[in-house]
């Protein structure tokens, strides 16, 4: 028997499948991201490095909502909201209790697990768009609750939070911070990759695709939605944490809808079903309005419409997202596929079987 | 016997999902005033056939992929729903045949009939036809009885003012009688108003009373086509169809041996 | 009797408002969350055809009535009608998106200044007597009569009319209306006119009452509540929600606390979730128990 001539790509133990890097050129790649990653704050300016940290926050929030509406199909309404339990659960712990960061990302994601478990239960016991509309309740329900916070304790400006410190550090610097949220960041991605591969991931993606197949195979369609809305609430109150300590302070009106349709904005661009669609999508949010300002400087707008910038990226995004939904509805990632399909294939232009 | 094609299926072939061919080389005729019968058993591709006539099959992401469907000689094969519909013809579906929270009188004014018809005649005559629904005027067609739903489907099918009527199981669910008055009405329909029907039907027997000219279908192909006088005589018609067993018990491993001779020229 | 005079007010809006998300759910099982924002052009319109119509105030309200019924139907023409096809998921990001880009670009379109139409109509916003001890503004009574005569015509439209019963049957059984040779496209195109007409009317009469500006699209999202108290699908069920949601919300607001005004209609919309989801009138959906 002569030996195989293939790829050289053979998996001949259980831990080579398994495994999320499986080839040479993936490992090659990932160590070229790895160095890309770990050198970047010693080569960017704070602005550079601002924008990298905002974009690893978000990204945090983007892959728990891609988790819920990206793999389990279930809209949500209520991002902002989550995002406001965790703020809001630190910025209490802090003035009230004084307590460190340890205890505080803790309490906020049991808070973030706790919150959706109430709003979860009644809706998805439905089939349909009761999440969105449950979502909607919590969003407005969760910001009430933070005002009247504020209004009680006479904080006009929100809740002031110190700096959190970690193994003695304080974590003020742009640089330090970076290596926090690219931990967290690197942590919720690997999180999620894990969980797609279970047994919860899987009746995620079933009851993505048809409610009634999947109960017709066993799984309990409440349980599982139940579930992704729960981890997904607890991974985005965790970010709400981070953001509270990386903007310094909690305020209700940092959360307004905006922030949810945003979130929302980067599962739609980058693409439904896909973690990389979450870090796309994320990257196109973040960095779309600043494209926007920047385009309105070279236009010598800028002066001129100053008010209306927040106006400009609404209608703007509006329209992006518009886009993406009719034209490109497997988003940024599709593209991406697009284009690796054609070098993959060329000279062949054959598209996969059984696709349009 | 001379009356004009009006519809015409050519060597059809349906896919369905790119992938999975459900019906091949079907060719059949269907002339004006004539009932034409389409037999087969369950999953012989008589729905997907009927589906593929009446454009609605774009749904179920198949297409046409093969052959031509024409109506009065032009090609309606994969045209858009409206487009067919607005050419008088008409499909009885098999299930959810009648708008359940709608009142029976409702339903018949939610139809939208061809272009040029006379809607207030039609609606007059389906009362006519069906003194039972007359009396039912007011009731939810969920709360109807399924003898009742069916008059109820074919009603609103008429009041379309049709030219080719697609029937997709009549006698479905329904006890003999029932059918027996349902079929005594398509020929009458077919008497007063000149109407065109291919019917599908596994029930053989009561087709054959009706009809003019008979397909039988198997597997996605047509195997036996002629007046039912004919197929009454075809012994696998006897035997499979019409439950003329023969003498000897019959088992399933004859209806196996069946299966298995079909497919030669099947 | 103050107290009543203002529940009346407050659930006319909010049965305006809601009278269409009902109609749009309806028909095409589609949840418009750019709703409120409709309402909003519909208010910013009577602002443009009352300075354009200046003197001729009937005119103008006609012809952003008549406004209100286009933009409705050439947002279902434009956009929604390609999103037919696609999952309900994507229809309803697709109105979201709607509506960020409608509040953006009236902002753009219109400034954030407060408008007053009012003045370029030329009429003025009388406080009307009712009984000995209230008063209503006469923008109030025209919202009271305006909901009192829309749910009127529509329900005599549902019931009565062929084209009503088509949209009924196309709201139950899509596929069967089309084989019926119902348009499905003019059906749904019909539905988002009626829809944004009714929202449309809500926020003219709001924009003479307390003029017009960007904030006022979040009415929209709290007649939301009162579509689905009612229930999704029942037009008499939205009336009905958009009473109780008022009257919770003014006993509240006067008797509690005035900032609560935001947050009772999720209250009172989860309270229902919990107990009757599919609302008052709603179709019984099935429960799943966990």
């Amino acid at each position: 028997m002569t030996a195989p001539r293939a790829s050289g790509y053979f998996r001949i133990r259980y831990d080579d499948d398994i495994a999320l890097v499986r080839t040479r050129t993936q490992r090659v790649w990932l160590g070229v991201l790895a160095l890309a990653l770990a050198g970047f704050p010693f080569l960017a300016n704070s602005v550079l490095l601002d924008l990298a940290n905002q974009v690893l926050l978000v990204s945090i929030g983007a892959v728990a909502l891609m988790l819920l509406t990206g793999f389990a199909g279930q809209i949500s309404l209520g991002h902002a909201g989550l995002l406001a339990v965790g703020a809001f659960t630190t910025g209490i712990l802090f003035k009230e209790l004084a307590a460190p960061f340890w205890i505080t990302l803790p309490a906020s994601a049991v808070a973030g697990a706790l919150v959706g478990l109430v709003f979860g239960l009644p809706s998805l016991r439905l089939r349909g768009l009761y999440l969105a509309v449950s979502t909607l309740a919590l969003h407005f329900m969760v910001l009430h609750a933070g005002q009247e916070y504020e209004t009680r304790r006479g904080l006009s400006s929100g809740v002031v939070i110190d700096p959190p410190s970690l193994f003695g550090f304080a974590l003020q610097d742009g640089r330090a911070w970076y290596v926090v949220l690219l931990a967290a960041s690197t942590a919720t991605v690997l999180l999620s990759l894990n969980l797609l591969r279970t047994k919860t991931g899987r009746s995620w993606r079933a009851i993505h695709g048809r409610e009634a197949v999947a109960e017709a195979m066993g799984i309990q369609v409440p349980v599982a939605k139940l579930s992704a809305f729960i981890v997904s609430c607890t991974l985005t109150s965790a970010a709400g944490c981070l953001a509270a300590y990386y903007r310094g302070f909690v305020s209700a009106e940092a959360f307004p809808l905006f922030v949810t349709i945003q979130y929302v904005a980067t599962v739609i661009i980058g693409g439904i079903g896909s973690l990389l669609g979450a870090l796309l999508g994320t990257l196109f949010v973040v960095l779309f309005p600043q494209a926007i300002e920047a385009s309105m400087n070279a236009l010598g707008l800028t002066d001129r419409l100053s008010s209306m910038i927040f106006a400009i990226n609404q209608a703007a995004f509006g329209v992006a997202m518009i886009l993406f939904l009719v034209f490109e509805p497997q988003g940024l990632v599709g593209i991406w596929r697009r284009i690796q399909a054609w070098f993959l294939l060329w000279p062949f232009g054959q598209k996969p079987l059984g696709r349009p | 016997m001379n009356e004009a094609v009006l519809l015409r299926l050519d060597n059809v072939e349906v896919t369905y999902h790119r992938v999975a061919t459900a019906v091949q080389g079907v060719s059949l005729e269907v002339r004006e005033g004539t009932i034409v019968a389409l037999l087969g058993t369950n999953g012989a591709g008589k729905t997907t056939t009927l589906r593929a006539i009446s454009g609605f099959i774009g749904l179920d992401d198949a297409r046409v992929t093969d052959g031509s469907i024409a109506h009065q000689g032009e090609r309606i094969d994969n045209r858009p729903p409206h487009e067919i519909t607005a050419r008088g013809i008409t499909l009885v579906p098999e299930r959810s045949k009648v708008f359940e929270n709608l009142t029976v009188a409702e339903n018949l004014e939610a139809v939208v009939p061809r272009r040029g018809a006379d809607a207030r005649r039609l609606a007059d005559a389906v009362w006519q036809y069906f003194p039972a629904l007359a009396k039912l005027r007011s009731r939810d067609a969920g709360l109807l009885s399924g003898g009742e739903r069916q008059m109820l489907a074919i009603g609103a099918a008429l009041a379309c003012a049709p030219r080719l009527l697609l029937v997709d199981e009549l006698s479905q669910g329904l006890a003999p009688l029932i059918v027996q008055e349902l079929i005594g009405l398509l020929q009458v329909i077919r008497r007063d108003l000149g109407m065109t029907v291919l019917l599908v039907e596994q029930n053989a027997a009561v087709a054959l009373d009706i009809a003019d000219h008979a397909y039988v279908l198997e597997n996605g192909r047509i195997v036996l086509a002629g007046t039912p006088d004919e197929l009454r005589k075809h012994p696998d018609i006897r035997e499979f169809y019409l439950g003329f067993g023969g003498e000897r018990q019959r088992s399933y491993r004859d209806v196996k041996q069946y299966r298995r001779r079909r497919r030669w020229y099947g | 009797m103050q107290l009543a005079v203002n529940v009346a007010v407050l659930a006319a809006i909010y049965a305006l408002i809601s009278c269409g998300y009902v109609l749009i759910y309806r028909v095409s099982r589609v949840l418009s969350l750019a709703h409120g924002e409709l309402m909003m052009l519909g208010a910013y319109g009577l602002a443009v055809t009352a300075s354009l119509f200046v003197g001729h105030p009937l005119i103008a309200i006609g012809s952003a009535a008549l406004l209100s019924v286009l933009v409705g139907v050439l947002v279902y023409v434009l956009l929604m009608r390609r999103m037919t096809g696609e999952s309900v998921l994507a229809a309803v990001l697709t109105t979201i998106a709607l509506g960020i880009l409608l509040r953006g670009g009236m902002v753009l379109a219109f400034g954030t200044q407060t408008q007053y139409p009012l003045q370029q109509l030329g009429w003025i916003n009388a406080s009307l007597p009712v009984g000995p001890s209230a008063r209503i503004s006469a923008a109030g009574l025209l919202l009271v009569l305006a909901t009192a005569l829309v749910y009127a015509g529509l329900f005599a439209f549902l019931r009565m009319t062929r084209w009503g019963i088509r949209m009924r049957a196309a709201g139950q059984n899509p596929l069967l209306a089309a084989q019926r040779g119902i348009r499905l496209h003019g059906v749904y195109a019909l539905a988002w006119g009626l829809a944004t007409f009714s929202g449309g009317i809500a926020g003219m009469l709001l924009a003479c009452d307390a003029g017009v500006e960007a904030t006022l699209a979040t009415i929209g999202l709290k007649a939301f509540p009162a579509a689905l108290v009612g229930g999704l699908d029942s037009l008499a069920g939205a009336l009905i929600g958009s009473l109780v949601i008022a009257f919770v919300e003014v006993a509240l607001i006067s008797y509690v606390d005035p900032l609560l005004s935001d947050v009772v209609p999720f209250f009172v919309l989860l309270a229902m979730l919990v107990v009757r989801p599919w609302g008052l009138f709603g179709t019984r959906e099935e429960l799943d128990r966990v």
